[in-house]
């Protein structure tokens, strides 16, 4: 096959996977609490600047995950009890308190690293031969570790004690507690892995993207957009709506150009809206 | 001297006491001041909050430049386009609402992403559209407007469409438009129920803060002399939320109060203080979460008076209701409603062909109020008929079929909290008289009836106009809402456990009520009730519903004796 074709079918393949990724934590945190977090994207903006930190202190790159997770888990606690926990079952007030975080979080950026860009090198640079063609390593790691990021997730959900009790929370929250499980702690234990997954694709994206103060805007859009195309609450859902959202936008941006990309992406999500206004896999 | 004269003359005196550089700061933070209107209009009124303001704001300042600088030499004609400007972000808002609106039908989260996803767009396009743009240096060497030569000329034209601007929400806030927009940022459901295409209402509101927003942004071009994506873009868009936030979205003055205080503070203090929008960000969360009303919550003793009292004036009659057309037969064909396994209504057939009260009972899940949900248009997926004096109603949507002439009272006492007496129960004459246009009219609030008098003679209460509904009494809430369902004067009235909760004397004014109401209005009332001895009291014919279709219709005694209801009541065979 011509490798040209090949290196663009393996760029939407990393384009789904990643968004697959960048999406997870505000799956996470609105398909199970109900929570539009609208500072999901300055999760990602976090790990991205821990990944800057890391290497500006001259650390080795895999040190971001661990100080990554130790920033965004204190803070998505903080947050989870300052703001979000008086606010469950008020989505509209829950959208206004995380829109103001999403502004802080910028803001409190912008006063530390400045308003500029940043960039952070590659960890594993070069390119490595694949299915015939040169394919950059650092990419195709980034392939394996969002599928394994989102099925170790997804096993973890199904089969663990947690995973089941968070199952019982979301179906029925009074009866869960009745049931002796502190539906507090545990939906502020969900919170925090949201906002955890968030860093953490945060951190794989650092390398590739600038990283600066507004950069989580897009990402908070493009996730929200998958979830509406894919639905809420299930991983098929997760996944379908990232290969529609992922696919089309990266083809498009390949043929046009970006600004055509994400005005696709919009349309579209506002096509779903109108024709299928509960994602492609609808939960009961 | 009245309070409006005092506003003026406070904008005409501020320029002499402060200075020319203030005056030029002031003029440009009062068309940002517009746009901020324009979000108290829509977040503090009807109750959805759309992030992306600044589009609208940034689309006619492109606009009003394009045609400052195509018209350089015949400025007049570019002076004369400034409301085309405006008028095209105005619809481009109502657009945008209509789509995403009729869609959802819920003001949440889709609406405010899809705004705030719709300024990044713009800013990229903006951005990227050189040839027409100017790209990110933006459109530069903008005429300014003829005839103008010093800042504080310029100040005067801003202040005076600010003034324009806040008569305008002033208007719309006391006419019944107003009163719907809050309304539906309370309880959407009810209103939809009385009829109001509540869609609509919220993509017009979003149309007017297009427009004002447009106001502003198209006198920017010539004031500014340049444009720049960013006036399009999030940063922008972002501020007008805060300062509308800041300043008191609920009030009509506080978003003006807001952007002049901290827009003209942060546009001094952001570059000196690193940590001042670090601060202003903590501040808007702090208000958001503990202290809604914002600043002119504070002062709203004294902005009280400026925004004007209101006097006690005269009532004036209402149209007769267009539902005094006969009586019209319910009747219910085969309806079934299934959601995934459940079978909720199981080819229920049901006739109410003529006046008077009657009683549907069933044991718990046996559809009674799914049957009201699916009249009334609130269940999606019912098959059969249903017709309503001979036509079908079936998948009509509520506010069509509450025009048809259908009244209904949920079971949860459910008025509009917030509002007076007054304008709940003006809300419920203006269902069905009121046409689209005279929803402009201030004087609508006036509206009484002889119904209304006659109600209101009943229970003294519902003449206490300036009271809120969230002040009265559970059972208080329970008559004023069985009022405004009577006041609509409907053909069918469905009542749904209208004595739940109440105390004996309560129940004994509730049945009253109904009893007056069945005389007076000569149609169909339809009451779902579980106290037996309320049913025997009022029921012309009983109903029992079971598993979603009809078990047994007859007199009192008659189901009384009915074995099979005996046996579904008692527990047997089911």
């Amino acid at each position: 096959m011509d490798p040209l074709i090949v290196t663009q079918a393996i760029n939407v393949v990393y384009a789904v996977s990643i968004l697959a990724v960048l999406a997870l934590g505000l799956a996470v945190i609105f398909g199970l609490l109900g929570v539009l977090n609208i500072a999901h994207g300055e999760f990602i903006m976090i790990g991205a600047y821990c990944a800057y930190v890391t290497e500006s202190r001259g650390w080795p790159y895999l040190v971001a995950v661990p100080l990554t997770l130790a920033v965004c888990s204190l803070l998505g606690a903080a947050v989870e009890w300052i703001m979000i926990r008086r606010l469950y079952r008020r989505p509209f007030d829950t959208l206004v308190a995380t829109w103001g975080l999403s502004l802080l979080l910028r803001k409190i950026a912008e006063a530390f690293f400045g308003p500029g860009f940043r960039s952070v090198t590659i960890p594993l640079p070069g390119t490595i031969k694949f299915l015939g063609t040169e394919y950059p390593i650092y990419r195709l790691m980034l392939i394996v570790v969002s599928l394994a990021v989102v099925s170790v997730l997804v096993i973890w959900y199904g089969r663990s004690r947690t995973g089941s009790r968070i199952r019982a929370m979301v179906n029925n929250p009074e009866l869960a507690q009745a049931q002796g499980i502190s539906v507090r702690r545990l939906a502020a234990a969900t919170f925090v892995v949201g906002t955890c997954l968030a860093g953490f694709a945060g951190v794989m994206v650092a390398p590739l993207v600038p990283v600066q103060p507004f950069m989580g805007l897009d990402y908070v859009l493009r996730s929200f957009f998958v979830l509406i195309v894919g639905g809420l609450g299930s991983v098929s859902g997760l996944l379908s709506g990232a290969v529609v959202i992922g696919g089309f936008d990266s083809v498009i941006s390949a043929v046009t150009d970006a600004a055509n990309g994400y005005f696709a992406v919009l349309v579209l999500a506002i096509l779903f809206l109108w024709l299928r206004p509960r994602g492609i896999v609808a939960r009961a | 001297m009245r309070a409006p004269s005092i506003v003026v003359l406070i904008v005409i005196a501020l320029p002499l006491l402060l200075g020319e550089f203030w005056a030029y700061q002031l003029g440009l933070y009062a068309l940002y001041a517009a746009a901020a209107v324009g979000i108290g209009l829509c977040w503090g009124q009807a109750g959805f909050l759309p992030l992306g303001q600044a589009l609208f704001f940034g689309l006619a300042a492109y606009l009003s430049g394009f045609a400052f600088i195509g018209f350089q030499n015949h400025l007049i004609i570019a002076v004369l386009m400034l409301p085309f400007a405006a008028l095209a972000s105005g619809l481009l808002a109502y657009a945008i609402g209509y789509i995403v609106f009729r869609r959802t039908g819920e003001s949440g989260a889709y609406f405010s992403m899809i705004t705030l996803a719709l300024s990044l767009l713009a800013f990229q396009i903006a951005t990227s559209w050189n040839s027409v743009t100017g790209g990110f240096d933006g459109l530069k060497g903008i005429p300014g407007l003829p005839g103008l030569d010093d800042l504080s000329d310029n100040y005067y034209v801003s202040a005076a469409v600010l003034l324009v601007v806040l008569a305008l929400a002033a208007w719309l806030y006391s006419a019944p438009i107003g009163v719907l927009w809050r309304a539906l940022a309370q309880n959407e459901r009810r209103l939809q129920l009385f009829g109001f295409d509540t869609n609509q209402l919220k993509s017009i509101a979003f149309g007017v803060s297009g427009l004002i927003a447009g106001m502003g942004g198209a006198l920017y071009a010539p004031e500014q002399g340049i444009v720049t994506p960013q006036l399009a873009g999030f940063g922008l868009s972002a501020d007008l939320v805060i300062w509308a936030a800041v300043g008191g979205r609920g009030s009509l003055l506080g978003p003006v109060i807001g952007t002049l205080l901290v827009g003209s503070l942060s546009s001094e203090l952001r570059d000196t203080l690193p940590f001042w929008e670090v601060a202003m960000a903590l501040f808007f969360i702090a208000i958001v979460l503990i202290f809604p009303r914002g600043i002119a919550g504070l002062a709203e003793p004294f902005l009280r008076k400026i925004e004007g009292r209101k006097r006690g004036r005269p009532f004036i009659a209402a149209p007769d209701a267009p539902t005094q057309r006969p009586p019209a037969a319910l009747t219910l064909h085969d309806v079934s409603v299934r959601v995934g396994e459940v079978t909720i209504l199981d080819g229920l057939s049901i006739d109410f062909d003529r006046a008077g009260i009657f009683c549907v009972i069933g044991p718990n899940g046996a559809g009674k109020t799914s049957m009201f949900n699916a009249i009334s248009g609130e269940l999606s997926g019912v098959s059969g008929q249903i017709g309503l004096g001979g036509s079908d109603i079936v998948g009509l949507v509520p506010n069509r079929i509450s025009g048809l002439g259908v009244a209904r009272k949920l079971q949860i006492p459910s008025v509009f909290p917030d509002l007076s007496i007054a304008d709940n129960l003006a809300i419920a004459l203006w269902s069905g008289r009121a046409a689209k246009v005279q929803l402009l009219k201030p004087r609508l609030r006036r509206w009484t009836s002889p119904m209304l008098e006659q109600l209101q003679s009943r229970y003294p209460f519902l003449a206490s106009g300036p009271r809120k509904a969230l002040e009265l009494s559970h059972g208080e809430q329970q008559i004023l809402e069985l009022a405004m369902a009577l006041l609509t004067e409907p053909r069918v009235l469905l009542l749904d456990e209208p004595c739940a909760g109440l105390s004996p004397e309560e129940t004994d004014a509730v049945m009253g009520l109904v009893r007056w109401a069945a005389q007076r209005l000569g149609g169909a009332i339809i009451i779902i009730e579980h106290d037996m001895s309320l049913v025997k009291e009022l029921a012309e014919v009983v109903y029992v519903l079971h598993n979603g279709t009809l078990l047994a219709k007859g007199g009192v005694a008659a189901i009384q004796a009915d074995a099979k209801v005996r046996a579904v009541y008692v527990g047997g065979e089911k």
